[in-house]
């Protein structure tokens, strides 16, 4: 299996909060999503170019994120601004992060799979979706994707639509490796949002105890 | 009164007793033993303090007293600032003594997979692994249930003894290959942790965040 092109949810938005950096995979792939204190979220490849330490190690201060191994820090464009242990070196422009396209909507951060390329307007699922939380499921993407089409109907979009303890819901997927997935659970009505995230550990829970995924996984 | 620790600077568990005595603003004497390679706390000496053959190791007085959690709770009852740490109603009280079980069961797969890692212990590495992601997603439920119904700490409405104890092994996760990626939770909880005062680090735990 590859990863088609397009756009992908990696997050919560809310678990990003201002100043801080986490890491993530997209089919294996490494990115840091990171929100600078002026509130805008970013996805970059999570690789520092110096050492090729994972910036998502690293730390936010300002509008720069900064590596954890020798403070190399990087403004919101990725380009490298400051070198510690060269405080007077003018930074070559070479020095840059990869950074991919980056968007937000229903509470969710989604990036596009294509890096640096013009990507296309991202998704907008329901305005009033409300994101609830991500849940990590041991299983490729495929065989989540077997399972959720039993109960949930998949739009246009690619997220999956249906209910969780009565609740109308929109489920995100995102290849985290080849052989696990996230799933971003947005509200998309009103709705007691501790008994849907139960209802989401179940659904997860069920999907890992299905006896045909452990064939799929293991493909 | 005055206390001594008997302590190794890259344990675990240790760190968890170094932790909440930053936070109660006790001073203790700190005797640094020599696990590895030494493996001092099994000599006959140590042996003969605690037969245990265990760190840390806490001396007050005519006391010694082995395993972190067991500390823990002593430094709660001893100290006066150490009571709001270990809550005396019931409920709490439980749940704050159940989650100390807990680092020691399950999340117990999370220290060893780190000493198989980094100080050679024997021990099934990926067995391991998966035994503390297991351990970690439950905590990680937990804590976005905890989220979403507007709390912060693991039980009640401020820090206890079941947040100094959980945080060591999910904080020291990279140091056996488990990445902070899959808990966002967590995530938010341990830089909530970072915020109380006297909070400390160790090495593998990065002072800046």
């Amino acid at each position: 299996m590859s990863l088609a092109e397009g756009w992908y949810a990696v997050a919560v938005a809310d678990d990003i909060e201002p100043g801080t950096s986490a890491g993530t995979r997209l089919f294996d792939q490494e990115l840091v999503v990171w929100r600078d204190l002026a509130g805008v979220s970013h996805v970059w490849e999570d690789r520092c170019p110096h050492r090729g330490m994972r910036l998502s190690f690293g730390f936010v201060r300002g509008n720069h994120i900064a590596c954890l191994y020798h403070g190399w820090a990087y403004d919101t464009a990725g380009q490298c601004r400051a070198i510690p242990a060269h405080p007077d070196l003018a930074v070559p422009e070479t020095i840059k992060v990869a950074t991919y396209h980056a968007a937000e909507a229903a509470g969710l951060i989604f990036v596009h799979s294509a890096l640096g390329a013009e990507a296309p307007p991202p998704p907008a699922p329901v305005p009033s979706g409300r994101a609830l939380r991500s849940l990590y499921v041991d299983l490729p993407l495929r065989s989540v994707a077997a399972e959720l089409s039993k109960g949930f109907t998949r739009q246009d979009d690619g997220s999956y639509a249906g209910t969780l303890a009565g609740v109308p819901v929109l489920i995100f997927l995102q290849p985290f490796t080849a052989s696990r997935t996230a799933l971003h659970l947005v509200l998309a009505g009103p709705g007691d949002a501790v008994a849907v995230s139960a209802a989401g550990e179940a659904l997860r829970n069920s999907f890992e105890a299905a006896p045909h995924s452990v064939l799929e996984a293991a493909e | 009164m005055s206390l001594a620790l008997h302590d190794y600077e890259l344990d675990a568990d240790c760190y968890t007793v170094r932790l909440l005595l930053s936070i109660l603003g006790i001073t203790a004497e700190k005797i640094a033993v020599d696990v590895h390679p030494g493996h001092e706390q099994r000599s006959p000496t140590y042996l003969a303090l605690n037969p245990r053959g265990s760190l840390p190791i806490l001396v007050d007085g005519d006391l010694v007293l082995a395993e972190a959690e067991a500390i823990l709770c002593y430094l709660a009852r001893s100290e006066p600032a150490g009571g709001a740490f270990l809550p005396e109603e019931a409920a709490q009280f439980g749940q704050v003594v159940s989650w100390l079980f807990f680092v020691r069961g399950p999340l117990g797969a999370a220290t060893a997979a780190r000493l198989t890692a980094m100080l050679e212990a024997p021990g099934d590495p990926e067995a391991l692994e998966r035994q503390a992601r297991a351990a970690f997603r439950v905590m990680e439920d937990h804590m976005t249930t905890r989220h979403l119904s507007g709390a912060t700490w693991f039980v009640g409405d401020r820090p206890t003894l079941a947040d100094i104890a959980l945080f060591p092994p999910i904080a020291l996760s990279r140091d056996f290959g488990i990445d902070h990626d899959e808990y966002p939770a967590l995530r938010r909880w341990m830089r909530r942790m970072r915020t109380i005062p006297g909070f400390i680090t160790m090495p593998g735990i990065p002072d800046y965040h």
